[in-house]
């Protein structure tokens, strides 16, 4: 038993040698390229707001404010001037009544998969907008505009009411009408077919 | 990063699972849509292969709908998770024809055509047929009679 005891530390030992050798094998050489990022772009580039939204900047915006920014910012322009129908993704679920001319594009967002309708959190919306739009001036809302337009938008679909102020409090608090009702992928494993009998 | 990553969230089980990790999926880049052959003759069918499940294995191609299957040669190193380059000795005889590639990976899983995809959801195999998850369907090239190459599925 002492001599099998013995016998497994050095084995202990003989891996943690050799996984200590793998490490230093495993760390890439530098060539003298790139520089270390400055404090103001790793600002700039950290910019993910998760579910909770404790990352929200100050700022605040309503629905009615976030209904003039969607023409000022020409939204309406690809999302259509009642959110839908246009060539952009459907904003705002339609009435059913007319069809969009436009063939949907890929990811298709047309009536059935809405973003404030859909998304788990309206603090992804919020990142979404602030990261994305307008197409070609990404990054250029200020927060205000951005919760007004988070705010037009949940209040059009009938998640919020038209007065509510949407701040970094309120926000997160907003209850999302998808927000229990998506799957869980199937457990899988590396190495595996992503599912069973698929072809 | 794109829109779907942002909550389009599923109420399928199955689909999630498929919009996780894309499976086996090829490309014919040569000959390919816009392009023109100058005429019937030898030409070299060239194309890309990649799966989110590991290596390309095989790629295969075929002129008859999917109906029959020979193989490609591979002309790169096949590895987990890159592109692999394939390549395809063809004689056109002239005559109209839809040309397809499919892959198999290392798993074993083969690239599925939309007629097989169609067949899993007990869909019919049309021009709406949505492919759900990360869509890794066989894309066919149709090759006009003057050598114009267009979309296989327009």
């Amino acid at each position: 038993m002492g001599a099998f005891t013995m016998d497994s530390r050095k084995l202990l030992l003989l891996v943690m040698i050799l996984g200590l050798s793998q490490i230093s094998r495993a760390q890439s050489p530098t060539y003298g390229v790139g520089r270390t990022p400055t404090a103001e772009e790793i600002r700039a580039w950290d910019i993910s707001i998760g579910p909770d939204g404790k990352e929200l900047p100050p700022g605040r915006g309503t629905a009615v404010e976030g209904a003039g920014l969607f023409v000022r910012k020409a939204c309406f322009g690809c999302h259509g001037e009642t959110g839908s129908g246009g060539p952009a993704p459907t904003l705002i679920k339609s009435d059913g009544k007319s069809k969009s001319p436009y063939p949907c594009l890929t990811p298709c967002v047309n009536d059935s998969n809405v973003m404030a309708l859909h998304a788990p959190y309206a603090t992804t919306m919020w990142d979404y907008i602030n990261r994305a739009m307008p197409l070609t001036k990404e990054g250029k809302l200020k927060p205000n505009e951005v919760y007004a337009l988070t705010a037009f938008l949940l209040y059009k679909n009938g998640i919020i009411r038209e007065d509510e102020v949407m701040d970094a409090q309120s926000l997160p608090k907003v209850k999302m009408p998808n927000r229990d009702h998506f799957a869980l992928a199937p457990e899988w494993k590396h190495g595996t077919p992503r599912l069973q009998g698929y072809p | 990063m794109t829109y779907n990553d942002y909550g389009h969230l599923v109420a399928d089980a199955s689909v999630a699972a498929l919009s996780r990790q894309v499976g086996p999926k090829s490309i014919i880049t040569f000959p390919s849509g816009d392009q023109k052959l100058p005429g019937p003759g030898f030409y070299e069918i060239t194309g890309l292969a990649w799966s989110g499940s590991g290596a390309i294995r095989s790629v295969e191609m075929s002129f008859d709908g999917g109906q029959t299957w020979t193989p490609a040669e591979l002309r790169s190193p096949a590895y987990p998770m890159a592109h692999t380059r394939f390549g395809f000795h063809w004689k056109w005889d002239g005559k109209e024809c839809v040309m397809m590639s499919r892959c198999t990976d290392e798993l074993g899983t083969v690239q599925p055509t939309r007629a097989e995809i169609a067949k899993y959801w007990d869909k019919p195999n049309d021009s709406d047929l949505q492919i759900r998850g990360l869509d890794n369907s066989v894309f066919p090239w149709r090759v006009a009679s003057d050598g114009s190459v267009h979309n296989g599925l327009a």
